[in-house]
């Protein structure tokens, strides 16, 4: 009994937190599914649909087959569920039909997002990366809303080089969520790797910001002293420009190495009290960087 | 003045008055759940209501962005040949009652599911149970309120705080709100105080009909608006004082660092 609730409630918070740990979920899902089916009552189809996603995740097409096939048993005629049949095809990889299937659902009704975007990722699964970004910019037009499509479009930009227009996304982002210090982060990120006196210095502000918003990113704090030293390294800069530029550099070396001293305290306050190192090391990992990081690269999102 | 009422009263009156009310309400709301019919937007809804979010967002937190970014979007709204509010025209149809079918449909429905029940089940209690005082109201009231509140009963002299059936069914109707959302969860068709009052407040709004309007008035809230760029002084802010590096290596927070 109490395992069942511990289960709904674990499913309950990935769901709500939209985690992508699809293996845990498979795992949870099939014994919650198969043992205690009659106790959910109608918690089980938003289950079914949960788990169906994972098992598509984990290539377990005999799970996602069951739970689609119970799905379209009670729901028939849902376009929430024809997109989950439109899933399966697209993990089966016969795009074609998948398409076949969204475009039904689009034709019944047009603002369906999710369809909408399916078909984009399709797009994207199949390499054609141009195609993806221009269906994606069209879809963008209708709906200026959608937050998760900013930032897939801006993904999608970074991979093909094109910063100029990935930072036009991350600002859209920035709008909607201003106190969100990892798009400031990514934006800075995407300025920095642009180039140039004034995108270093836009870069180095928007680190600074993202450092307000969270004093503990370490990348951003990294990404300070890195934009800041660049720029007081640079020859075209005025005298003043250098001094100050310098003077943020120094600051984030010494906090950088303050962050570090810290680690160094709780390290010795852990083997202090029980000696168990291994462990502690283990739980309190250390930053690690390497020169390439800074390139704003893809960044994996928990969008399903 | 005090006056004994037969505790029959209460068995058989009160209480299945309470009754009677709490069922019908949850009746209302299963019915109106029913009879619901899907409110289709268009495309064209959906997208221009969130472009007006968009320019709402940019007014408020266009100070986030860098100066020239902020101008480049407000440009594209406010631009006087082409820019999105000065160039889209909407077909705008305002729907009147009368022209538009489904909202016709929508008032009946409403209707029948709440006002016609109270009238009906009101008047029945009132000719069921006549004839005998059934509550007193804990507060005094004047005379004026004699006729309403004492439909079945004929007596001047009596204090005008005891109230017939009819008023404590009413007050049922009222009161019996909160065991609603309490059972029914928020939102739920029995509540019909709450129905009153979007009645009331639905005749000020009609905002489909009003897209023009919205994008002038947009527009002009745009136009306004400057740039007052947060970061400018940004890096003095921060480094007036130590970073505070608190639970950085805290086993919740696998993503607090990067």
């Amino acid at each position: 009994m109490i395992e069942n609730r511990e289960m709904r409630d674990k499913l309950r918070k990935w769901r709500e937190e939209n985690c992508r740990n699809s293996e845990q979920i498979v795992d949870v899902g099939e014994e919650l599914i198969s043992e205690h089916a009659s106790k959910l009552g109608d918690d089980i189809w938003i289950i079914y649909e949960q788990v169906m996603i994972a098992a598509l995740d984990c290539s377990r097409d005999d799970l996602a087959l069951t739970c689609l096939q119970e799905l379209e048993k009670q729901f028939s005629d849902s376009h929430r569920v024809k997109r989950l049949s439109g899933m399966r095809l697209e993990a089966l990889e016969r795009y074609d039909e998948a398409n076949k299937d969204y475009d039904a659902i689009l034709q019944d009704d047009p603002t369906n997002t999710a369809a909408r975007k399916r078909k984009i990722s399709i797009l994207k699964a199949q390499g054609k990366s141009a195609e993806a970004i221009r269906e994606l910019n069209e879809y963008l037009e209708q709906f200026v809303g959608d937050q998760e499509a900013w930032h897939e479009l801006s993904e999608l930009y970074i991979n093909e080089h094109d910063y100029g227009k990935a930072a036009f996304c991350l600002e859209e982002l920035m709008m909607t969520n201003p106190h969100n210090h990892l798009y400031c982060e990514q934006y800075a990120e995407v300025k920095y790797t642009q180039g140039g006196l004034e995108n270093l210095e836009l870069s180095r502000k928007y680190f600074a910001q993202a450092l307000r918003l969270n004093n503990r990113n370490m990348r951003a704090l990294f990404g300070l002293y890195m934009s800041a030293s660049h720029i007081a390294a640079s020859p075209k800069v005025s005298a003043k420009v250098k001094k100050d530029n310098m003077k943020y550099a120094a600051w984030a070396a010494t906090q950088i190495n303050r962050a570090y001293k810290y680690t160094d305290t709780l390290k010795r306050h852990i083997v202090h009290l029980g000696g168990h190192a291994e462990a502690a090391m283990k739980q309190y990992p250390l930053p690690v960087f390497d020169s390439g990081w800074l390139v704003a690269g893809p960044r994996r999102t928990n969008a399903p | 003045m005090a006056l004994l009422l037969d505790s029959n009263i209460r068995l058989w009156v009160v209480l299945p008055i309470v009754f009677i009310t709490f069922f019908v309400g949850v009746i209302r709301h299963y019915v109106s759940i029913l009879l619901q019919s899907d409110k289709k937007l268009t495309l064209e809804q959906v997208s221009d209501s969130q472009v007006l979010i968009r320019s709402r967002i940019l007014r408020e937190n266009g100070k986030y962005i860098p100066k020239q970014s902020f101008l480049m979007r407000k440009f594209y709204f406010n631009n006087q040949e082409d820019g999105f509010f000065k160039k889209t025209k909407r077909k705008v149809v305002p729907p009147s009652p009368m022209t538009d079918p489904s909202m016709l449909t929508d008032m009946m429905k409403g209707n029948v599911t709440n006002v016609l029940p109270m009238i009906l089940i009101g008047g029945w209690i009132n000719w069921t149970f006549s004839g005998f005082v059934t509550t007193k109201v804990p507060f005094p009231l004047t005379l004026r309120f004699k006729p309403m509140l004492q439909q079945g009963i004929e007596l001047l002299s009596l204090d005008a705080s005891w109230v017939s059936s009819a008023s404590w069914y009413f007050l049922n109707v009222f009161g019996l709100r909160s065991m609603y959302s309490l059972i029914l969860g928020q939102d739920n068709g029995a509540d019909q105080s709450r129905i009153m009052q979007e009645q009331m407040s639905g005749a000020a709004m009609a905002m489909p009909a009003d897209t023009n309007k919205a994008f002038k008035a947009e527009w002009e809230a745009l136009e306004l608006t400057d740039h007052q760029w947060a970061l400018e002084s940004v890096e003095e802010d921060l480094m007036s004082r130590e970073l505070d590096f608190d639970g950085m290596f805290s086993k919740e927070l696998p993503s607090g660092i990067f």
